[in-house]
Formats: C-alpha cells, structure tokens, sequence
C-alpha cells in the first residue's frame, strides 16, 4: 500500500513515494508518479484516493502558479504549506479530500524545509515524516538513522534502506519507489528505486523519445 | 379504471381502512413503498439490482502499431444474464474508442456526452481533441459527480498527433496514463494472459489475437464475462474492428474436443 | 428620422459644454475619452491636506497637513491622515475622510486576509493591489460615485525592502520615491524631484519632507498642531516599525529643520 516519506537533509530536501496506483486488489500501474514538482522549487508528495490526490494536488499547483502570474513573485514554502491547509480546512466540513501531504521547498532566506500536512488539515513543519502504510517502516528507521545536516550520499542510503525495509517487512509493499530532490537548484527526479519493470510503459517511452 | 391490477393490491394495503374513499378520489396509482426499516439497506440492494456492477471484461494496450481495445458483451444483473449482445466497445469519433464496464447507462450517456465535447473541440480548434484532453475532459465530469453514485470504468484509447494514447478513467475520479490497462470483474484473468503474452514488438495480428484470447480466458473463468469478444485496433488511420467471436465457438477453436477411449463400456450384467 | 434627431443633438452637444451630458455618469465615457465623475473626484482630493511621502535607504517617511477648521474643534488624540494598516505597511491619506475610512478598513481585511491563508505579511504591492481594485471598481460599475481619495502607501516587504505608492481615484498607482499627494502636489513634486538624492537618509528625508510641506502649504506657519509625522523602519532587532511622532519631538523637528518661521517664499 502507499508510502511517501521525506527528510530535509544538508542544503536539500528529499522526498520519496511508491508508484503503484492500485485499485482494491489490482495494480494498475507500477509507474505513476506520485511526488508533483509545485514550482521550481517545491515538491508535493500525495498518498490518498487516486481522484482527490490528482485534482487537489493539481488544484494547488494551479494556485500556486496563479500567485506567482499575479504578483510576479513566488509563494515561500511556508506560505504554500498554509495555503494547502486553509483548502483542506475549508473542503473538510464540505466535501473533503482523502489526500495525505508532504510539502518539501527550498527559499532563498529559509532554505530547506517539509511541511506535514494531512487530510483533516493539520499542519507541521518537521524536518522527517512518512504517509501511508510505509510510514510504520521508514518512520522508525529515519529515527534511528536520521541526522540533521545528511549528505546527498547518506539521505539516498536512508531512503533505500527504508525501501528495503518496506519491501522486506509489509504484506502489501509496492514494488517500485522514485525518489526526487529539491534544492537551490530547483527541485527534480533523483533516481527511480525499481524492483518490476513494465516493457510496454518502456518501449513507449522509447518510442516517443525517438520520435 | 384502474390501468395496472397489480397496483390495485398495493394501494389497498397502503389505504387499509379507508377503502370507502378509493372510489372517491381516483387515486393515481402507487408505487409500491417497500416495507422495511432499513431504507438505506433497501436502497443501496435496490441500485446494486439495477447497475450491473463491473460484470464485464474489457482490455486494451498500446503496442508498436498502435493500441488495440477488446471487450466481451455479456450484461449481468446479478445471476442473470440480460443481454449477450452488448456493444461495450464505444465509438467516440473515427481516431477514439471507449471502453464500457460498470453502470452501462452511465457509460453510455457520459460517452456519447464525451463525443459532443470532441466534436465541438474540433469545430472549435479545426484540429482533432488528443486523448490526453479527451480523458482529463471525462475525468473532471466524473469527478464533479463523485460519491453521486455514478459507476463507471473505462479506457479511453485513440491515435492523436502525438500518436497512440490510453488512459485509464474512472467514477472515483481517478486517472491514469498507461500502456496496458483491463477493466471490468474479468480483469485479473485478462491481466494473466496479457502480461504474459505482451511484447511491444507485435504485428497488428498478433496482437489482436492476444486481445481476443485474453477476453476469452477472461469469460471462460468470470461468470459474469462472456458473449463475443470483440477486438479493435486504433493506428494513424482511425479505427477498425478487428474480430468478433462468439467465446462459445471460440473456445472449441482453440480446444478442438478430441474423441478419447472410452475406458469402460457398460456390459450386461450377467444373471447369477 | 431617428438618425436625424440624433445628428441634430449631436451638433447641438458640441457646441455646449461636453460635460454637461456625460459627467453625471461614473461609468460612462465623454466622446472625448474621459470620465467626469473620477476627474472630478481628483479635484476634490487637490483642495484636501496634502501629504508627502519620501522612501529613503532605511525607511519611509511619511508626513501630512491637518487643516484646522475651527478653534473650537478638538484636536483629535489619534492620527487623522496616517493610519496603520498592517504591521508592516501604513498609509496617508488626502481627500474625504469618510470615504478613506471604508477603503482603509477594506485594506485592513485584505492584509489580515491574506495572512490567514499564508501566515506571512501581505505584500505591499499585493495590498496596494488589492484595495485599487476596489476603487477601479467603482469607476465601472453603475449608479455609485468614485472615492474622493487618494493614498501614499508607505510598508516593508521581504521581497522589496521598503516601498512608497501612490494611489488615485481612478484605481491607477505607481511606485514612488518621493511623491506628494492633495493640494499643491504638482508644486510639491517638482520641489521633490529638485531636491531628493539617492542614498537619502531616513533622517534627511523627514528633513526633506518638512521642508517641501512648508513651502508649499497655504497656512503661514507650520506648527506642531497642523502636522503629522509617521515613519515605517526596521528596528535593531530587524522588525518592521510604525511610529508617529509626538507633538514634542514635532516642535524638536521643526526647529532642527528651520521651517518654524512664516516661510518667506510662500506659494
């Protein structure tokens, strides 16, 4: 079942998530992608209903993108990561969404941070926290093994380790994993964690890469 | 004049007593309340009779060629069988197909809704809707409904300028860009074959017959799949039905019944 | 025929004033291209109390002329041109002071608003923005009047440091330097534009800013009872401040800056 963590490390955030879209017992996909690039420097990583998570992360996206069109600045992490909680909080006596939230940006003043937000709209900013059923797993192991200041080397070891650990330890663990990044360069894929591989989804890709 | 004799039961009992003032009043006739105090329960049993829930198998999957798309064409309510003869597989404009699983009048109505919208796309654009537009367009109708009650799983595939697409929507509001999708109780059976079988690498034939024999195994173990597996295939040109066989004729085709020994005949036993 | 009758009115109209049929209508514009109602709106503000604005390296001062009416009016113990808005923005007005106190509510709400939904300070662009629009509004939409009044916007912002805006009845602002607003602006921004340096000093600019207000004011003598003083700086501590100067260090100030004494060179 789902799984999307993330820690602020030294001068970057990493944020990780499966990528299976499953529907009761049936997987439909082992390569969606999870972990929404905001803007140039933020992630969103979404675990809940399929519907809701696309239209709400895409409804903030669209947001955040209309401020920045507007005002012709961009909105601080902390002030998305409020924002994302005022519209759970306002959709939550209406017609809620089911969709759990790891903000992860990078300012130029704050530098790195995460924001935990989750569908009854609470709001943390921490520096490590997990979603899902994998959350049991990688929550543990980031107590154990988190350090404030990690390199890009010993967050990437953490996070497979968690990976690893959910694999190895959860009935319903998802096969594949990616893992993006966002720092003073802008936030981006850092490396997919894949245990199946999909020849059709392959080969397309392939194809259009070649067209 | 009553129209309907078996209204005339329901009303007296709704009336009881009053009997007397039926003849006074021509009552309009009734619909029979159901008896029960668990409406909700009733309602919900009641819905369930009357949307064939996803009693259908369905596929379709991108390969070198283009996408094909195969269904079969049995509806279900329940244990029975209302039609086998159903067209699941719709045509949304010369370059798009959709598939039906779930409420069949929910697809239905919402398909050729889908096609309108293309259509005045085109008008409107003077060029062809892709079917990532296509799909996000039914997808966010869908999800405007959510929790509304409206069933519906389908596969939206087609040929746009980028090439071939295929997206996967639903009434949950979710929607998914993939390259092998089934929807539909038959789908875990349709899926064994079909990943099995799969190579990107297929000839327009051999590809059709991996979808035709993948909704046949489909129907052979779900109960509420079965009818004739149909097959279409969407290239640069539109699409075109590839096949429709009955699973029936199918299924001997490809399991041909061979003559086998008898082991035994029954003989005379002779009388002590 | 119903063209003939229009062409005659037509004719008729040019030759009496143009304004006549036009400038009862806010919303409606003269076959010249203007709009009656927003001039005149601005002509109202040029007789109210000026007010000036001078944006300098580590602050923004703001200053404004109270009239004095009668004697028997009580001076008012608060401030009657600046007002606060938010933490980090305030702003001076000119022109009908009931009409500013709608828009310096609205203003108000729009700042706390939006740090409601971010939990940040409102832009100060963003807050200009936002309170124009409703002043533009007003230039459209059928049967009301415009706002009599004009602003100078004076906030900090993490994205532009300090900043000075000036707005009009007709929802237009802009971004200033220095800038004056309310009778004898045009006087007084040509008299900015002489003496305002770059790299000005918070302490030269409340210099400047007395200097030009008494210059171009119509009263005879600038006292402590017809002015008002307000500042926007960052404190050592690196928060944004917003402080009126007192009746005291008022006189103090006018007396450092010589400007106490009937200008001799009045307008």
């Amino acid at each position: 079942m789902e799984c999307v963590f993330g820690m602020v490390c030294d001068g970057f955030v990493l944020v990780a998530a499966d990528t299976s879209a499953v529907n009761s017992i049936l997987v439909h996909k082992s390569d969606e992608d999870k972990i929404m690039v905001l803007d140039s420097h933020k992630l969103l990583g979404a675990s809940g209903e399929s519907g809701d998570r696309v239209q709400f992360t895409e409804y903030i996206q669209k947001n955040v993108s209309l401020y920045q069109f507007r005002n012709g600045i961009p909105l601080t992490t902390a002030a998305t990561a409020n924002f994302t909680r005022g519209e759970l909080a306002t959709a939550l006596r209406k017609n809620p969404y089911s969709v759990n939230l790891l903000l992860a940006g990078y300012d130029k003043e704050t530098g790195p941070s995460l924001y935990y937000i989750d569908y009854i709209a609470s709001c943390h900013k921490v520096e490590k926290g997990a979603f899902g059923y994998g959350a049991y797993f990688s929550l543990s192991m980031m107590d154990r093994h988190y350090r404030s200041g990690m390199s890009l080397e010993e967050a990437t070891d953490l996070a497979e380790k968690c990976i690893v650990e959910i694999r190895s330890r959860l009935v319903v663990a998802p096969p594949n994993f990616v893992i993006k990044i966002v720092d003073k360069d802008g936030a981006r894929v850092h490396k997919w964690v894949d245990s199946i591989k999909d020849e059709g989804a392959a080969a397309v890709a392939a194809a259009l890469a070649a067209a | 004049m009553k129209l309907d004799s078996g209204l005339e039961n329901s009303s007296s009992i709704f009336l009881g007593g009053c009997s007397g003032l039926e003849a006074d009043f021509s009552a309009p006739p009734l619909f029979d309340l159901p008896i029960t105090n668990d409406f909700d329960g009733w309602q919900k049993k009641s819905v369930q009779m009357v949307k064939p829930a996803r009693g259908t198998t369905t596929l379709a999957f991108i390969f070198k060629e283009g996408v094909m798309v195969a269904a079969d064409s049995r509806a279900s309510m329940g244990g029975y069988i209302s039609s086998q003869s159903v067209k699941k597989i719709i045509e949304i404009n010369p370059y798009m197909l959709g598939t039906m699983a779930g409420g069949a009048a929910d697809c239905q109505f919402w398909h050729r809704n889908l096609g309108v919208k293309c259509r005045l796309h085109e008008l409107a654009n003077k060029r062809r809707i892709s079917v990532t537009g296509a799909s996000k367009l039914l997808a966010n109708i869908l999800y405007s409904y959510r929790g509304m009650g409206l069933s519906v799983g389908t596969m939206i595939a087609g040929w746009d300028e980028k090439g071939p697409g295929l997206y996967y929507v639903d009434s949950e509001g979710g929607r998914l860009k993939g390259t092998r999708f089934s929807v539909g109780s038959g789908s875990p059976y349709a899926y064994g074959v079909l990943d099995n079988g799969y190579k990107y690498d297929m000839s327009i034939p051999e590809a059709a017959e991996l979808a035709r024999r993948a909704i046949y195994h489909a129907t052979f173990r779900d109960a509420a799949s079965g009818g004739v597996a149909s097959v279409y295939y969407v290239g640069p040109d539109g699409w075109k039905k590839m096949s429709g066989d009955d699973v029936g004729e199918l299924h001997y085709s490809y399991y041909p019944v061979v003559p086998s020994v008898v082991e035994q005949e029954m003989t005379e036993v002779p009388v002590a | 025929m119903a063209s003939q009758k229009l062409h005659r009115s037509f004719n008729f109209t040019a030759f009496i004033t143009m304004s006549r049929r036009y400038d009862s209508r806010t919303t409606i514009f003269s076959p010249e291209g203007r709009l009656y109602q927003v001039e005149y709106a601005m002509e109202a503000i040029g007789n109210a109390g000026s007010a000036i604005g001078v944006l300098s390296k580590d602050g923004v001062v703001l200053i404004g002329e109270k009239k004095v009416t009668s004697k028997l009016l009580q001076t008012s113990k608060t401030t009657e041109k600046m007002y606060k808005i938010d933490d980090h923005v305030a702003c001076a007005v000119a022109g009908i002071m009931s009409d500013a106190n709608i828009l310096i509510n609205t203003a108000r709400v729009a700042a706390q608003r939006y740090t409601f939904s971010y939990q940040e300070p409102m832009p100060v662009e963003q807050l200009v923005q936002s309170l124009c629009d409703t002043k533009q509004g007003y230039t459209q939409f059928g049967g009301l009047r415009p706002f009599g009044v004009s602003f100078l916007f004076a906030g900090w912002d993490k994205n532009y440091g300090f900043q000075l805006y000036a707005s009009d009845p007709s929802g237009n602002y802009s971004g200033w330097k220095a800038a004056a607003i309310g009778a004898n602006n045009q006087a007084a921004q040509s008299m900015l534009k002489q003496d305002y340096k770059d790299e000005i000093t918070r302490e030269e600019a409340v210099e400047l800013a007395l200097k030009v207000l008494s210059k171009t004011m119509d009263s005879t003598s600038l006292t402590s009872e017809k002015l008002e003083l307000a500042e926007v700086f960052l404190s050592p501590t690196g928060e944004v401040k917003y402080q009126v100067r007192s009746s005291e260090s008022l006189s103090e100030l006018l007396i450092k800056a010589g400007v106490t004494q009937p200008a001799a060179e009045s307008s």
